[in-house]
């Protein structure tokens, strides 16, 4: 696993699944559709993009292509030079 | 006009078969579709012995399924509880236990999240529950079913719905909904917005949610259509789905219009089939309301007020009235309603004098199911006590100034601080706990929990999280945790949430 998705995944466990213990990370899983994260959770998570990797998400890009899963986004990360 | 809920259905599929009453994704399905889909549960629950007045415990998020499901349980005879499709085990066996509900239909993410339930009859995607004794049926199971099960006897006054809602006493309260009450109130807000069969609407919010479940039923009275869009996380994909579909209304509560805005190319986007907005579900800050009103271009904004007591909505504030003088205020009694401000023994107050905001009309709740208290506390001679403080201007125009309870508004859901307090309190590791709302740019409020440990060498905050994660839906959980010696106390011992909230 690279770094990127280690600190996703961390960042994911630490703020949407607290305690569920039954759920999974999956990294092709849609993290909406399996109830992990909401519409407020994928605006904190872009928070979160933008400052650990100092990079600017334009609302253009704010789609499911590049924020659906842990793997969407790590493939999003690297079109922003971060691998 | 319709005496049971589902003769909208009924009606619109007799009128208009063959046109598409429902969108969703690539899915679309026709009034005669939808209205044989449900005949077809209601079939399968006469089948298994569904009585007059029983209820059945909906956990799903918006679907064809659902909408079907919503319909069939009516036609049974049955009392739909549609509670959120995010409930936590722990949650959903309470409204199992509260509302008696023999039967349960759950969506397929529900279903794999709950497959511990406890319940003797599940509808549910294939697959296997954990607890022995439970009778499940599928979606092919029903489609078996004929759809021709005898009508059983209704009458208007019959419950069609209990609503959960946040009480002050921590666990959520059924709101008891009659056919009539929701009949009424959907006539009301169809006269008001003037709805059409020509009006398509896009449903973002849930239809557990008494607001959600008016964008069905007014645009199923009409024979107007619906678009189901669950993918608000992504606002740029309901944007592009507004303009695909060519919806001409729109409703959100004011997270939504806050996201919309602030994080999404709607501002960008001339939607030219939008004819109106509504906004519900707490009070949106006039500055945000001006910036909705600058970006839907000839649309007509309105804003609305309501109540889960009242089937959903109380006022309406006509959108020429939001332009030109009445910005900030929630409006004027819908048609069949009547506000009135009252000081606390029930007498009337004068134009511009501040008290409880009360309702009367045939759209008002019969009570909170087994609750004889609570509901004598709220329903009253002369209507509703909504809970709500505020003025009325000399022209009937309504202002909110307060709300007595002490109640969260998180994304527009009502959720007790108390509920959240109590949970916390049940894993046995605080001393003292006091949950209040802290300002959120996109949730208007979300909940923040100033905690005293019950033993502060031992004390493991992760596993506190981690438990608080397990009872509540993720909406409820606190986003800041605040450890401290002791809480501020008023002269009266009580904790005083005052000195936390500065």
């Amino acid at each position: 696993m690279s770094d990127i998705q280690a600190k996703i995944m961390e960042f994911i466990k630490e703020n949407f699944i607290m305690g569920r213990s039954e759920t999974t990370l999956d990294v092709e899983e849609s993290l909406i559709e399996s109830g992990i994260m909401d519409s407020t959770g994928v605006l904190e998570l872009v928070e979160f993009l933008e400052s650990t990797f100092s990079i600017q998400i334009d609302d253009e890009e704010l789609i499911p292509e590049n924020l659906e899963s842990i793997k969407n986004i790590v493939e999003f990360l690297k079109t922003k030079g971060i691998s | 006009m319709a005496a049971l809920v589902h003769q909208f259905l009924e009606a619109s599929a007799l009128r208009f078969p063959d046109r598409v009453a429902l969108l969703h994704g690539e899915i679309t399905a026709t009034f005669g579709e939808i209205d044989t889909l449900a005949n077809r549960i209601a079939s399968l629950l006469s089948r298994i012995g569904l009585n007059r007045g029983e209820r059945v415990l909906m956990i799903m998020e918006n679907s064809l399924e659902n909408v079907a499901s919503y319909y069939g349980v009516l036609k049974a005879g049955g009392v739909c509880v549609e509670v959120p499709d995010k409930s936590t085990l722990s949650e959903a066996s309470y409204y199992i236990e509260n509302s008696g509900a023999r039967v349960c239909i759950l969506s397929k993410g529900s279903a794999q999240r709950l497959k511990d339930i406890a319940v003797p009859f599940v509808l549910a995607p294939a697959m296997t529950f954990t607890h022995k004794g439970i009778t499940t049926f599928t979606w092919d199971d029903v489609l078996q079913c004929s759809g021709d099960a005898d009508d059983p006897v209704q009458d208007e006054n019959d419950l069609a719905a209990i609503v959960y809602t946040s009480g002050s006493t921590g666990r959520p309260k059924g709101v008891m909904l009659s056919h009539k009450n929701l009949c009424t109130n959907t006539a009301s807000i169809v006269s008001y917005l003037g709805l059409d069969d020509s009006d398509r609407i896009m449903a973002v919010l849930p239809f557990y949610y008494v607001y959600g479940k008016t964008l069905l039923n007014t645009h199923f009275m009409v024979g107007g259509s619906i678009v189901i869009n669950n993918r608000f996380a992504f606002p740029n994909s309901v944007v592009k789905d507004m303009v695909d579909k060519e919806v001409t209304g729109f409703a959100g509560v004011p997270s939504t219009f806050a996201i919309l805005l602030n994080r999404s190319v709607f501002a960008k986007t001339e939607i030219q089939s939008l004819r109106y907005v509504t906004q519900a579900g707490g009070a949106m800050a006039p500055a945000l309301t001006q910036r909705v009103l600058q970006h839907i271009g000839n649309a007509s904004l309105y804003i609305m007020y309501g109540a889960t007591e009242a089937s959903a909505r109380l006022t309406y504030l006509p959108p020429e009235r939001v332009v030109s003088d009445k910005l900030g205020s929630i409006g004027i009694a819908i048609p069949g309603v009547e506000i009135t401000i009252r000081d606390n023994e029930g007498n009337p107050l004068k134009p511009f004098e501040v008290g409880n905001i009360c309702a009367a009309g045939s759209n008002i709740m019969k009570g909170y199911w087994q609750d004889r208290e609570e509901s004598e506390k709220v329903l009253k001679p002369w209507g509703l006590v909504t809970g709500d403080i505020g003025h009325m201007d000399d022209e009937g125009f309504i202002y909110l100034t307060g709300r007595k309870k002490e109640m969260l508004k998180i994304g527009g859901e009502r959720v007790s601080p108390k509920e959240i307090e109590e949970a916390i309190f049940e894993s046995g590791m605080v001393h003292e706990i006091a949950v209040i709302g802290r300002p959120d740019e996109f949730l208007s409020e979300v909940p923040a929990a100033f905690i005293v440990p019950l033993d502060e060498k031992t004390f493991d905050l992760e596993a506190l999280k981690a438990f608080t994660g397990r009872r509540l839906s993720v909406h409820k959980h606190p986003r800041d945790w605040h450890i401290l010696r002791s809480l501020p106390k008023k002269p009266s011992g009580k904790i005083d949430k005052e000195v936390l909230k500065q």
